[in-house]
C-alpha cells in the first residue's frame, strides 16, 4: 500500500488508505494488505471491534469497510466521517482499483510517487468547492531528485466509468491542464496565465464504454493532447467484479 | 391720513413665534399619529439618500406593493364586506396603536404593513424629490455651494451603489431579453430612462459608435464587453431566426505586446460569448488580398501605394493603368504578390495580351511599358511592408471574431496600408458574402491610421453594406487629423458616444446639447451667512458636465445618445483561463486550417502547435505496467 508512509505497518497503512478512499471493498483491502480473504476480513473485524470502522454489504460482492470518526482520528485524517453513498460505490471502487494498480507498478515506488486522494483535495477546499470547479479523482505527485524521468511532475488522475458528453469531457481536460493553483487556493490563483500548470499531465483510466469519448475529447484538445494519457481500468475494477487475491 | 393702502396686519414678533410653535406642535402630533407611515418614509428617504437613488425608484417600489395591498383588501372584503375593505386602512392604523399599546409590536407591525409600506414609500419619494430639487435649485442649504456639495456627495453614493451592483454575482448579465446589451450598472442618468442596468438596444450596436478615453481608464474593458455582448446577442437572434450570424472584426492599430495581451483576452471573452471560432491576424491567421474581385483588387492595390500630388498624379495614372493590365489580364487575376510582380514585366504583359487584347490595351502596354520597373519596385516595397498576413489563404468567413494587430505605433506607414487593405477586404466580404453577416468593425486607436483610412467614407460605405463601425481613440484629437473630420465622425455616431475620462471632452459633450435648469441667486448677509431672499431663473446647462467627465474614475463611462447621458460603472468580463504560456503557434503552417475550422475549432487552434518548452518525458512504461498498453481507438 502506498500512502506516503512506507515504513508503516501494513494494517496502519490500510487504515489510512480506507480513510482516504472514502471506503474499500474487502477484496481491495486484501490487495492493499497483500493478504487473502481471511486476512482482510480479520483486519476489518478488528477495526470494527475497536470502533475504528464500520462494515456492511452495500453492494454485490465483498463487504465494504469505511472509517468511523474514531478511525479517522486514529489515522490522523481531518475528514467528516460518513458512510459511502450508494450512488458512488462503483466510482469509488474504480478509483481505488486504479490507485492499487498504479501503486503496484514497478516504477511507482522507485519514483517516490505519492497519491493525493480526492477526499484530501476536497478537505483542503474546506467546502469552498465552486459548482464549476472540477476536482480530479486523485493526484500523483512525483518528488524531484529521483531517477524517474517524470520526477517533479504532478499528474491528475481521472477514472471514467460512464461516458460523459464530449464537450464536458473536453472542458474537464482543459480545466485540469490549465489549472495553476493548488486545490483550496484563492480563486484568483486557480488559473493564472503565465504560471506553470499544476498538472503536467492528466491520466484517464476509463472503462471500455467511456474510452471512445475520452479519446475523441483528447483529439479535440489540439496542442494539449500529448498531455493526456488514456488507459483502461484494471481488471476487477467494476462493481461486482471482485477478485480475491491469492493468499501469499 | 396718509396715502398708504390697506395692508394685512403683520403679526408681531411674539405672535409669529407662537404661530410657529403651534404649527410645529400640530405637525409633530400628525407625524406621531401616522407613525408607521412616517417610519417607512423616513427609512425610504434615508435609503435613497444613502444609495443615491432617484425618487422614481421609491415610487416604483411603492407600485410593486400594489399586489400586496390588493390581496389584503380583497381578503378583507371577502371576510367582512366591501365597507370593511374601504375602512381597512383606518382600522389597520387603529389596530396598530392598540397592539402597540398592548405590548405586541410585531403584531402591530404586521397589521399596519399593507397600507403603511406603500404610503410610506410614496411619502419618502415625495420628501426625497422635494429635498433633492430644493438643494439642486440652489435655494437650500446654508450657502449656495450646498448644491455642489450635495451633488458631489450623491455622486459618491451612486458610484458606491453601482460598484456594489457589479460586484454581486450574476447581477449584471451580458445581455438580457429584448436584445439589450448590458454594459454595467447605472450611476446616474440625465435625459435617459433610469434603471439599475446600463443597457443599450442591439440596433445601436449595429450603428456607428465612437469611444473616447485615455489610457488606463477601462476603455479596453468596455470595448471587450460590448464586443462580447454583440456576439452573444447576435447569436441568439440568429438562433431565433431574427438575424444573420454576427461577425466582429477589430483593428488594433497600436500593435506591440499590449495588443497581443488584449488579443488573448479578446479570444477568450468572445469564445465565452459563443463565438465558434476566433482568429488573431497576422500572428495566427492570414487573409488573402488576392481573393478580391479583379477590379476591386486593382483599386485596392493602387490605393495602398502612397501617391503625391501635382505632377505625381501622372505617375499615379500610369501605375493604375499598368496595375489594371496586370490584374485584369485575360488569364485571370494574380494569386500572390510574387505573381503580380512577375506580371509587371513588358514581356509578360505583351504575351498575355498578344491574342486577345484590344488596340487600346496594346497601346497602353507600349506607352507605359517603360515605367513597369518603377511600378514593380513600388509594389515590391509595399508587399514587404504588408508582410505575409495578406498573402492568404483565408477570408473573414473563417472565424466569427477577428482581432487584427497593426503595428501603428512602431510602423505607421505599414499600419496605414494594412488598415486600408483590411477594410477593403471586409467591405468586399460584406458586399459579396453568400451568407449575410451582421458585421461590427471596431477600429481601436484610430489616430494611428486615420491619415490613410478616411473613416467618414468608410461610414458612408458601411451604412449601405449594413456594417457598423466603432471608432475608438484616446482623445478628441486622436479621432482624426482635422477638426472637420472629427466632427464628421462624432456627428455620424448614431449608435451613441462612449466617453471615459479624457482631458478635452467639450466637443463630444457638446453634442449632447443642453437642458433647462433652475439657477438661484441668494443674498449674502453677513459672511458666512446667506439670506433666504434671492431670485431664480431658468437657464440652459450642458446635459453632460465636462468637469464630471474629467473626474471619471477607472471603469466609469458616460454614454451619450439622443440628447441624454447615462453614467455607468462598467462590469468587467471574466474569461476562461488563458492558453498556457510555453505553447506557441508555428507560423505560416496554414495547411490544416480549413479542416480545423470545419471541426469547429479556432483558426489558431487549428494551426499546428508544438510545445515550445521541453517535451514531457514518456511515462508510458509506468502506465503500461499499471494498466496495460493504451487501447487502440
Amino acid at each position: 500500500v502506498s500512502v506516503g508512509q512506507s515504513s508503516l505497518p501494513a494494517s496502519a497503512a490500510a487504515l489510512i488508505l480506507a480513510g482516504e478512499m472514502y471506503a474499500l471493498q474487502l477484496d481491495q483491502l486484501a490487495v492493499a494488505l497483500r493478504s487473502g480473504r481471511r486476512g482482510a476480513s480479520s483486519l476489518a473485524g478488528r477495526w470494527r471491534a475497536a470502533g475504528l470502522a464500520e462494515t456492511g454489504p452495500l453492494s454485490q460482492g465483498p463487504r465494504w469497510v469505511w472509517l468511523t470518526r474514531a478511525g479517522l482520528a486514529r489515522a490522523g485524517l481531518p475528514y467528516t466521517a460518513a458512510a459511502p453513498g450508494l450512488s458512488r460505490l462503483a466510482h469509488l471502487r474504480a478509483v481505488t482499483a486504479a490507485r492499487l494498480a498504479l501503486s503496484a507498478a514497478p516504477g511507482f515506488a522507485e519514483g517516490g510517487g505519492y497519491w493525493r486522494s480526492e477526499r484530501r483535495l476536497r478537505a483542503r477546499m474546506a467546502g469552498r468547492a465552486g459548482l464549476r470547479e472540477h476536482v480530479p479523482d486523485g493526484e500523483v505527485h512525483w518528488p524531484g531528485g529521483t531517477a524517474a524521468p517524470w520526477a517533479g511532475e504532478c499528474w491528475a488522475i481521472e477514472a471514467e466509468l460512464t461516458p460523459k458528453t464530449p464537450a464536458r469531457t473536453i472542458a474537464i481536460m482543459r480545466e485540469l491542464l490549465h489549472r495553476t493553483g493548488d486545490y483550496g487556493c484563492l480563486a484568483a490563483d486557480a488559473a493564472v496565465p503565465g504560471r506553470p500548470p499544476r498538472h503536467h499531465r492528466a491520466v484517464y483510466v476509463c472503462s471500455a464504454a467511456a474510452r471512445p469519448v475520452v479519446s475523441r475529447a483528447r483529439e479535440a484538445l489540439g496542442p494539449l493532447a500529448p498531455r493526456v494519457e488514456i488507459r483502461l481500468l484494471p481488471p476487477g475494477a467494476a462493481l461486482g467484479d471482485a477478485r480475491w487475491p491469492d493468499p501469499p | 391720513m396718509t396715502g398708504r393702502g390697506a395692508r394685512p396686519a403683520r403679526p408681531r414678533p411674539g405672535e409669529a413665534t407662537g404661530l410657529r410653535t403651534a404649527a410645529c406642535l400640530v405637525t409633530a402630533v400628525l407625524l406621531a399619529a401616522a407613525g408607521p407611515t412616517v417610519l417607512v418614509g423616513a427609512i425610504a428617504f434615508c435609503a435613497a439618500w444613502l444609495r443615491g437613488w432617484p425618487p422614481r425608484r421609491l415610487l416604483v417600489a411603492a407600485g410593486w406593493c400594489a399586489p400586496m395591498v390588493a390581496l389584503w383588501l380583497a381578503m378583507t372584503a371577502r371576510d367582512a364586506g366591501w365597507s370593511a375593505a374601504a375602512a381597512a386602512p383606518f382600522d389597520a392604523w387603529r389596530d396598530f396603536w392598540r397592539f402597540a399599546a398592548a405590548g405586541l409590536p410585531l403584531r402591530a407591525a404586521v397589521t399596519v404593513a399593507p397600507p403603511a409600506i406603500p404610503a410610506g414609500l410614496v411619502a419618502g419619494a415625495l420628501a426625497w424629490a422635494y429635498r433633492s430639487d430644493y438643494l439642486r435649485s440652489g435655494a437650500g442649504g446654508r450657502s449656495p455651494a450646498a448644491a455642489v456639495a450635495f451633488d458631489q456627495r450623491q455622486w459618491q453614493h451612486q458610484v458606491r451603489s453601482a460598484r456594489a451592483r457589479i460586484a454581486a454575482p450574476g447581477a449584471v448579465p451580458l445581455t438580457t431579453r429584448g436584445d439589450l446589451i448590458v454594459a454595467g450598472a447605472v450611476i446616474r442618468t440625465s435625459g435617459h430612462r433610469t434603471g439599475q442596468l446600463a443597457a443599450i438596444g442591439y440596433p445601436r450596436m449595429r450603428s456607428h459608435q465612437v469611444v473616447v478615453g485615455t489610457t488606463g481608464t477601462g476603455k479596453t474593458t468596455l470595448l471587450l464587453r460590448l464586443w462580447a455582448a454583440f456576439m452573444a446577442t447576435g447569436l441568439r437572434r440568429q438562433a431565433d431566426g431574427r438575424g444573420a450570424r454576427p461577425l466582429v472584426v477589430v483593428l488594433d492599430c497600436k500593435g506591440g505586446a499590449a495588443a497581443r495581451r488584449v488579443a488573448d483576452r479578446f479570444r477568450r471573452v468572445l469564445r465565452e460569448a459563443g463565438a465558434k471560432s476566433t482568429a488573431v491576424w497576422p500572428d495566427e491567421a492570414t487573409l488573402s488580398l488576392w481573393d478580391l474581385p479583379p477590379r476591386r483588387l486593382t483599386t485596392t492595390l493602387v490605393d495602398l501605394v502612397e501617391h503625391g500630388t501635382g505632377s505625381a498624379a501622372y505617375y499615379a495614372d500610369v501605375m493604375e493603368a499598368l496595375t489594371a493590365l496586370a490584374v485584369e489580364a485575360p488569364c485571370g487575376p494574380p494569386r500572390s504578390s510574387q505573381d503580380l510582380l512577375d506580371r509587371l514585366e513588358p514581356g509578360w504583359l505583351g504575351t498575355a495580351y498578344a491574342g486577345t487584347g484590344s488596340a487600346a490595351e496594346h497601346a497602353q502596354i507600349r506607352s507605359a511599358g517603360r515605367h513597369l520597373g518603377d511600378v514593380a519596385l513600388r509594389y515590391r516595397t509595399l508587399f514587404r511592408r504588408l508582410g505575409a498576413g495578406l498573402e492568404g489563404p483565408g477570408s473573414f468567413a473563417d472565424a466569427d471574431a477577428w482581432y487584427c494587430i497593426l503595428e501603428g505605433t512602431d510602423q505607421i506607414s505599414v499600419a496605414e496600408s494594412q488598415a486600408r487593405a483590411l477594410t477593403d477586404l471586409l467591405t468586399t466580404f460584406a458586399a459579396q458574402a453568400t451568407v449575410p453577416r451582421e458585421i461590427l468593425l471596431a477600429v481601436d486607436e484610430f489616430s494611428a491610421v486615420s491619415r490613410r483610412l478616411p473613416v467618414w467614407q468608410l461610414y458612408e460605405r458601411a451604412r449601405s453594406l449594413g456594417l457598423a463601425v466603432q471608432v475608438s481613440a484616446q482623445s478628441w484629437q486622436g479621432l482624426a487629423a482635422t477638426q472637420d473630420e472629427r466632427y464628421r465622425i462624432a456627428a455620424s455616431a448614431e449608435g451613441g458616444i462612449w466617453l471615459l475620462r479624457t482631458p478635452h471632452p467639450e466637443p463630444l459633450t457638446g453634442l449632447a446639447g443642453s437642458r433647462p435648469a433652475l439657477a438661484t441667486t441668494r443674498q449674502l448677509g453677513r459672511y458666512p451667512r446667506w439670506l433666504r431672499q434671492g431670485s431664480s431663473r431658468l437657464q440652459d446647462v450642458p446635459v453632460v458636465d465636462p468637469g464630471l467627465i474629467r473626474r471619471l474614475d477607472v471603469g466609469q463611462a458616460a454614454y451619450i445618445y439622443g440628447g441624454g447621458v447615462t453614467y455607468l460603472q462598467v462590469k468587467r468580463l471574466v474569461a476562461a483561463p488563458a492558453a498556457l504560456t510555453g505553447m506557441q503557434a508555428v507560423p505560416n503552417v496554414p495547411a490544416s486550417r480549413t479542416a480545423g475550422q470545419a471541426a469547429g475549432r479556432t483558426a489558431s487552434d487549428a494551426r499546428t502547435l508544438r510545445p515550445a518548452g521541453p517535451v514531457l518525458p514518456d511515462a508510458g512504461s509506468l502506465l503500461d505496467a499499471a494498466f496495460g498498453r493504451e487501447p487502440a481507438p
